[in-house]
């Protein structure tokens, strides 16, 4: 087993892209479209496949100014996207999408140094545009995600861009090293930087449940829970998941609700039970305002353009060895 | 004399048999009780008192204050809180349109013309609820044999007062304290107290704040013993130096003295933050008495940094040294100027770290507590708050004086905003605007700058004296502003809405006042030869998750001298707790929850805090900005 222990063992399968090491296996699915499942060291990270994120929920400056109105279509491309397609890259070189029968020349012992699946989006607005996020895996689990969004000129601004995955669990909490508090692009510079542990997932109780808990420049974030949904599984012993920048800092919010939750309550008691994780990490982000809160527009500098490309990356770590 | 119920429709009728406003000193029997700040010549009336609520006047229980009246059926209420918290009546937030929007159409009485009196308005209205409020008392021993008066520090939105039977006097403007001679009409033994409060009068018009819509005996209720001679009123003058060196000190004080009143001295006493006597001054008693021109070498003076109080006692004594009345009250040496259209507290340029701050406790609306105003103030300090607005109305007394002690400069707003009797979905549109240019309302507004004044003008941290809200513009409010001008040239004025009509810009206010003003326009105002230094009333609307963008209101501060800051919108927001119809959980209710229509729904939420007290997370960006010009 030494030799295997750099390099990353590839299961070309029938529905997917089987990618395994010590302790850890990924799938990344070809039906589903997506990274179907991240086990490090026997735990589920994965509930639903990682999907871009374009929405955040309206808050009270964004309904006040009409923003909602003019992007309302980011919010059917982020709950309904699709991927329409998808590639593998076998140490760099493509292999193009090899299921049945392309995959039977493949043997049960395939090792590369590293793996990459890239998934093709293509967003349900007019016009249509693409996303495409690229996860490469080498020998120690390690994952680099790049996402990429190609700008189109007719688009409304985006109120973000990011990556969203959702967890079978809710957290017990997580910890980061980046700004103290919730940060947003127009407002980070009250943001210590430092640790921090955060308990649970808050949600800045706002009267009317909106957009919150984003935390910018941040260099790294540890998701941590005590439970699988594994019916084999009875441990409550704490596990994590860590997330760390690639060439730059990268903003997140780790939350227990979608958007799309968040979007139809209006008061805070109306959210369901916290049942998952919704971490996203964001490549770009939508200020808040504060002029007033019934026309004033974001400051421009603080605006995401939907006409330009927007490209950004970060690491999931390998489990520990 | 007897109470008429067309009051309510009256503009010109707003105070009846009152006692004329005056400052909010209090009086102690001895020095051990000034030193302690409990006065055994008051009585509180706070606590349970019996209750009849109607849903209309036509309903109330006419005659309730007589004392052989049947009120065993009455309900009983806790004093001071709103009626709509105690369950009568529905709640109702909603922001600049009247109240009975959608439900009555009532214009202003006279502004549409001398023949529109508003008879029957209010005092025939469908949604003029009343209060019947009544109470025992027996007076303490030290109040007996006393002149006894009552103070009313705030009651919602008109009140008459009976004693015994007796009809005593009637108060509108809600957030003013309401005082009444009760002499003539007390009783050995047990007196009986009846207070009517009704929801609605032509104050209604012009007390059109963006706030829940309460009513009732919201703040405290207490009687007052008055000695033989006591001190009716104080005006303390600390003047600085021009160099801002030395202080000189002014004392006018009134008194007031029964026909057989003893003669009596008065002992004026200053020490300093040490406990240091530094002057010491006596006079015979007279109903006006001046100390004048007494200089303070080298003075210790006041600001944000450093709030050094002098401590001023004034004993009024029988010749024989018997003591009559103690009044204590603390000042501060301070000079506010407007100095090359530049103000400036002490010679230095002021810069204005502030918030608006309504009265707001999640679980008692506006009744908010000791408990409520100490935290508040903690968190000032937390966050380099420096400065508030009282919006839209003056706070309870003990407010002023935490901000005397604390070192929070004041904007002290009188009682006043009529918005919705000049804009209407969202654009200017005065045809019945009040109080405008219409006589008939002019009376009643000065009576709110003056009560404002009277009450407040001892008070160190009050630097600005503001006119109202959102009131438009016109000779009424001009005439409040000369008000403050003719009683107070140590003070500037304030007030937004001349911006909307800039007829009166020369006659209104000592600043450009603006809200909302993006930071760009503000930029333009001062880069074209401003009339006036600039201040944002209300800036950085807070409503959810907002704040974004305070880097650009902070960069005016070092590239204008004449840009002094502004005071962000607002300090806490208004929500209730309440219990969940589905879980029985509380929970946190706002605006339309209520069934509350026409309303403005979340738009009761704009506060850096959460109802509940919790900052929101924004709050470490104004710790941060508000930190970077601290003075």
């Amino acid at each position: 087993m030494a030799n295997t222990s750099t390099k990353v063992k590839v299961i070309f399968g029938d529905a997917s892209l089987g990618l395994r090491g010590t302790n850890f296996g990924y799938i990344f699915s070809y039906d589903r479209g997506g990274l179907e499942s991240l086990v490090q060291n026997g735990k589920e990270w994965c509930y639903r496949i990682p999907r871009p994120a374009f929405w955040r929920a309206t808050t009270d400056n964004d309904r006040g100014n009409q923003f909602y109105v003019k992007s309302a279509q980011w919010l059917a491309a982020d709950m309904f996207s699709q991927c329409v397609k998808i590639e593998v890259f076998i140490d760099g070189q493509s292999v193009g999408f090899p299921i049945s029968p392309e995959n039977n020349k493949y043997s049960n012992q395939e090792y590369a140094d590293e793996a990459a699946v890239e998934y093709t989006y293509q967003t349900t607005t007019t016009p249509a545009t693409t996303v495409t996020v690229r996860y490469t895996v080498d020998g120690s689990g390690s994952i680099q995600v790049a996402a990429y969004y190609n700008g189109a000129k007719g688009l409304p601004q985006l109120p973000v861009f990011g990556l969203r995955f959702t967890m079978p669990t809710a957290a017990t909490g997580f910890d980061y090293q980046g700004l103290s508090g919730e940060t947003y692009p127009d407002r980070m510079a009250g943001g210590v930087p430092g640790t921090y542990h955060v308990d649970g997932l808050p949600v800045s109780p706002y009267m009317v449940p909106q957009e919150c808990g984003m935390h910018m420049a941040t260099d790294s974030v540890t998701v941590n829970r005590d439970q699988t949904l594994n019916n084999a599984d009875t441990s409550r012993a704490n596990f994590s998941l860590h997330f760390s920048k690639a060439n730059k800092p990268f903003a997140f919010s780790c939350l227990p609700y979608t958007p799309e939750e968040l979007e139809n309550a209006t008061h805070i008691e109306e959210l369901p039970l916290k049942r998952r994780t919704i971490l996203t990490i964001y490549g770009a982000t939508r200020g808040v305002g504060g002029i007033d809160s019934w026309g004033a527009d974001v400051e421009e500098q603080y605006h995401v353009s939907a006409e330009q490309d927007i490209a950004f990356g970060f690491v999931i770590d390998g489990p520990e060895q | 004399m007897k109470a008429e119920i067309s009051w309510l429709d009256d503009p010109e009728t707003f105070r009846v048999n009152q006692l004329p406003a005056r400052s909010d000193h209090r009086g102690f029997q001895s020095t051990a009780e000034a030193t302690t700040r409990q006065s055994s010549l008051e009585q509180s009336l706070d606590g349970d008192w019996q209750f009849q609520f109607a849903q209309t006047p036509q309903e109330r229980p006419v005659g309730f204050y007589d004392p052989d009246y049947d009120r065993t059926h009455f309900d009983t209420i806790t004093v001071p809180g709103h009626i709509e918290i105690a369950g009568y009546g529905q709640l109702k937030y909603i922001n600049t349109t009247y109240p009975w929007e959608g439900k009555d159409c009532r214009r202003p009485a006279y502004a549409l013309g001398d023949g529109d009196t508003g008879k029957g308005m209010f005092s025939e209205g469908e949604d003029n609820t009343v209060g019947a409020y009544v109470t025992n008392f027996i007076l303490n021993p030290a109040l007996r044999d006393k002149r006894v008066i009552v103070q009313f520090d705030g009651v919602e939105e008109a009140m008459y007062l009976w004693l015994n039977g007796q009809f005593v006097g009637y108060a509108e403007d809600s957030f003013s304290r309401s005082e009444f001679d009760l002499t003539p009409y007390l009783k050995d033994g047990e007196n009986l107290m009846a207070v009517e409060v009704f929801k609605r009068s032509t104050a209604a018009f012009i007390e059109d704040q963006d706030m829940f819509r309460f009513s009732g005996i919201f703040r405290s209720v207490r009687l007052a013993g008055k000695p033989a001679v006591f001190l009716e009123d104080l005006a303390i003058r600390p003047d600085v130096s021009a160099d801002y060196t030395d202080g000189k000190l002014n004392l006018a004080l009134k008194l007031s003295q029964t026909d057989d009143a003893p003669a009596a001295e008065i002992r004026v006493k200053v020490t300093d933050g040490d406990g240091r006597e530094v002057l010491s001054l006596t006079k015979p008693a007279a109903e006006s008495v001046t100390f004048e021109n007494n200089v303070f070498k080298k003075v210790h003076l006041w600001n944000h940094m450093d709030p050094y109080l002098y401590h001023l006692q004034i004993e009024l004594t029988t010749t024989d040294g018997t003591t009559l009345e103690v009044v204590p009250y603390d000042f501060g040496f301070r000079k506010v100027e407007l100095k090359n259209k530049i103000m400036l507290l002490n010679g230095n340029r002021i810069i204005i770290n502030g918030v608006n701050r309504h009265e707001w406790d999640a679980k008692r609306g506006r009744a908010v507590t000791d408990e409520d105003m100490h935290y508040d103030m903690q968190v000032f300090h937390d966050n380099n708050i420096n400065a508030v607005r009282t919006c839209h109305y003056p706070d309870q007394i003990p407010w002023y004086f935490l901000c005397d002690h604390e070192g929070i400069y004041m904007m002290a707003e009188n009682n006043l905003e009529s918005h919705g009797s000049w804009q209407k979905m969202g654009a200017v549109e005065p045809s019945y605007n009040v109080p405008g240019s219409v006589p008939q309302w002019k009376a009643a507004v000065i009576d709110r700058a003056r009560s404002n004044y009277e009450a407040f003008k001892n008070h160190t941290a009050v630097l600005f004296w503001s006119l109202g809200n959102e009131s438009y513009a016109g000779d009424d409010i001009a005439a409040m502003n000369k008000f403050y001008k003719d009683h107070d040239d140590t003070r500037l004025t304030h007030y937004e809405g001349v911006c909307r009509n800039r007829k009166y810009e020369d006659q209104i206010s000592d600043m450009e006042s603006m809200m909302y003003d993006p930071p760009v326009e503000i930029a333009k105002y001062l880069e074209n030869d401003p009339k006036k230094p600039f201040v944002n009333c209300e800036y950085m609307h807070d409503m959810g998750n907002s704040l974004g963008g305070m880097s650009s209101y902070d960069a005016l501060i070092d590239k204008y001298p004449m840009y002094q800051g502004g005071f962000i919108w607002d300090y806490i927001d208004q929500a209730l707790w309440t219990e969940d119809e589905v879980t029985g959980e509380p929970v946190l209710r706002y605006g339309g929850d209520f069934d509350d229509r026409h309303s403005d729904y979340e738009f009761s939420g704009d506060g850096l805090l959460f109802a509940d007290r919790t900052p929101k997370p924004a709050m470490q960006e104004v710790k941060y900005y508000y930190g970077k010009h601290i003075n």
